[in-house]
């Protein structure tokens, strides 16, 4: 028994058996640390799954504007320690692509400041990526469908059912921000003269 | 029937069913009158509609542990369960301070009372011979045992990732993070490095604060968490962590206040925190002074700065100073061999215009702007500065300000009482200045230690712990980060 959560775009949670039993999602795109208690208990009760029977957590780890992402990222951490369970981190864009199709793919997703997070696949493989572009770089892909659609749970869910399969390392757990923080140290200013 | 706390005018009340009751064994009212106000008691009343039943509790906070001193039922009015009630109260009290056990002394011939005390728990763990005189009979010594609730605080508003763990108002973990060093190339605390350190540190510090408990995670019986004041992308790491543990455990969740959680510290310390007080919060990111008559219900927000923080003018001036963050310390280093008359920096807002508004605000950035005029001024002029005057001087005029308007609070509340939280409190001038001054003044003076002064985990899951024993309501899971939380707002709902 699977529960995946993401917050990468807004915040949602799905519990997995073989297949979906449920899912929630709160599109918000600022209500993040609200939502996500909810998201979970809520997920949990329409499968009829108590925490208990949980087998392991999945989270996707971004890449993604950095405030909400956290927060799915916290409470993942947080819930699968207390339970004693597996985590498994998961790139937003390989469980978008791997929801659409295995012809060649440009999946791309907002990462603010006129910027896209982006990644290519061949095959269900992903070539490049994840990286930050613009959105002129679009176009330095010819032959790849354009894919663009934020990530949800129920893609992490189902990401991460395939990719076990398969034996994919999904071992990292560290959040892809693609950015280093925002600051420069400050020279100091005269106040005086 | 009602029940309420005795005072003093209920004395001569009291002394006539004492005295039928208890005779020749009797408490003297001079006894009896000192026992109603010594510290730590907690005398009560039943009252049809005159007082028919007494009993008093004194709690030894340090200890965890209270007594029954004494439980007396007007004759005419026993077998109507008014002892029952009476003890039901003593030990909801004691249970809500933080008490782990509760110890009686009971005559052996007393059957019903013995009945009453094992129905309620209690088990005699002694027989002490000739107890009682002058009768000589012997007294059963009884032992209660209460669990209080173990809770989980997770703290990160700042720079600090802090997991506590206490159990009533025993510490029993304080694991702490601290991302600082990746400031000090900034600085400064900068949100977007502290809230990505939150992150990483989250499951190791979890991890180290169970370990250090000697506790699993299913033992916790509530899980608390600072959900403001703070950095909000910082909060929410928090905030996330705190409701993925609340899940995991189908556990309650309790979204307490940061500030209070620093007065809330000192439970940890003594068992108990000495109310009402005064409290100066000094640190990087607050400069506040509070009038707290109750931790959970009375809170009031007497003044604040109006720009910089305490902790922000030390890290700044130390800038100015070319030395490096975090500035305390540095500032610290370089005062101990300056002279604090050397420069006369200004005091903020303390000249009379400014008081009639701001008794109790502060601002250092008029200070900080001086320094900086001063260091940029014998650079013109090309003549050497002495680092440690400017040190000593400044840090001066910050602690001048900080306790002289928070001894004016605790002298126009006449609250004989200051409590001391906040990473500015590390500042050794400022303790042995806070000490000088209480003294001088008559007023008590409380700083925790330095680790439970700083930002840390165990002062919320101890503030959690407050509301939890106090049998309040636990917060919803639909809460956030509120990066300005009035600290009127104890807890979120």
């Amino acid at each position: 028994m699977l529960l995946s959560i993401d917050t990468s775009h807004g915040t949602s949670a799905a519990v997995f058996a073989d297949e979906c039993l449920s899912f929630v999602a709160i599109d918000d795109l600022f209500t993040h640390a609200e939502s996500i208690g909810l998201a979970i208990e809520q997920a949990l009760q329409q499968a009829d799954v108590s925490v208990e029977q949980l087998t392991a957590v999945a989270v996707g780890r971004g890449p993604a504007p950095y405030t909400g992402l956290r927060v799915g990222m916290a409470a993942a951490t947080s819930l699968s320690k207390a339970r004693s369970l597996p985590l498994y981190g998961v790139i937003t864009l390989d469980a978008i692509a791997n929801s659409i199709s295995d012809k060649d793919l440009l999946v791309v997703t907002d990462a603010k400041r006129k910027e896209l997070f982006a990644a290519t696949y061949k095959a269900g493989n992903r070539l490049l990526g994840p990286m930050l572009i613009t959105a002129e770089e679009l176009t330095n892909y010819p032959g790849f469908e354009l894919i663009q659609q934020p990530c949800n749970a129920k893609l992490i869910g189902q990401y991460v059912k395939k990719a076990l399969q398969l034996g994919v390392d999904l071992s990292d757990l560290s959040a892809l921000y693609l950015r280093s923080p925002d600051v420069t140290p400050s020279p100091g200013k005269k106040v005086s003269g | 029937m009602d029940l309420r706390i005795l005072s003093q005018s209920d004395l001569s009340a009291i002394m006539q069913i004492e005295t039928a009751l208890f005779g020749s064994e009797a408490w003297s009212e001079e006894t009896m009158s000192s026992e109603l106000i010594t510290p730590h008691s907690y005398y009560i009343g039943v009252f049809d509609p005159s007082l028919v039943g007494y009993a008093g509790l004194r709690l030894a906070p340090a200890d965890f542990a209270a007594d029954v001193l004494t439980i007396g039922v007007a004759a005419s009015k026993q077998g109507k369960g008014i002892g029952r009630r009476l003890m039901d109260a003593l030990l909801l009290h004691a249970k809500r301070q933080g008490a782990e056990q509760v110890f009686l002394e009971v005559k052996e011939s007393n059957a019903s009372a013995i009945s009453l005390y094992k129905s309620l728990g209690f088990e005699q763990i002694d027989l002490r011979k000739r107890y009682y005189q002058p009768s000589g009979e012997n007294a059963v010594v009884m032992k209660l045992v209460i669990q209080q609730p173990i809770v989980l605080g997770i703290e990160s508003s700042c720079d600090e990732t802090g997991v506590g763990i206490v159990r009533g108002n025993r510490l029993l973990a304080n694991a702490l993070h601290s991302s600082m060093t990746e400031h000090a190339k900034y600085g400064g605390v900068v949100p977007e490095v502290a809230a990505r350190a939150h992150l990483e540190a989250l499951s190791p510090t979890l991890g180290q604060a169970l370990l250090d408990a000697g506790i699993k995670i299913e033992q916790v019986d509530a899980i608390a968490v600072a959900n403001g004041p703070g950095l909000a992308g910082a909060l929410m790491v928090g905030i996330g962590a705190a409701k993925g543990l609340a899940v995991a455990t189908n556990k309650p969740i309790y979204a307490v206040n940061h500030l209070v959680g620093h007065i809330g510290a000192d439970v940890l310390e003594k068992g108990s925190v000495e109310l009402p007080t005064i409290a100066l919060l000094v640190s990087g990111g607050h400069t506040s002074l509070l009038l707290v008559r109750d931790l959970l219900d009375d809170v009031v927000l007497l003044g604040e700065t109006i720009d910089d923080a305490a902790g922000e003018a030390f890290d700044k001036v130390a800038r100015l100073l070319g030395l490096p963050y975090p500035g305390g310390p540095q500032i610290d280093k370089q005062a101990a061999t300056g002279d604090p008359k050397a420069i006369k920096f200004p005091r903020g807002l303390m000249l009379p215009k400014d008081l009639a508004e701001h008794k109790y605000n502060f601002s250092f950035s008029g200070l900080k702007t001086a320094v900086a005029r001063y260091v940029e001024k014998a650079e013109l002029e090309g003549t050497e500065i002495s680092k440690a005057d400017v040190a000593a001087s400044f840090r001066e005029a910050v602690i001048d300000v900080l306790l002289t308007k928070a001894i004016w609070a605790c002298e126009e509340y006449k609250i004989p009482r200051l409590l001391l939280g906040g990473g500015v409190v590390a500042n050794a001038r400022l303790r042995d200045e806070a000490q000088r001054r209480c003294d001088a003044a008559g007023i008590e003076l409380r700083i925790p230690r330095f680790s439970l002064c700083t930002d840390n985990g165990a002062m919320i899951a101890a503030l959690g712990a407050q509301l939890v024993m106090a049998g309040r309501k636990p917060s919803g899971l639909g809460f956030g980060a509120e990066s300005t939380l009035s600290v009127t707002t104890i807890q979120t709902p």
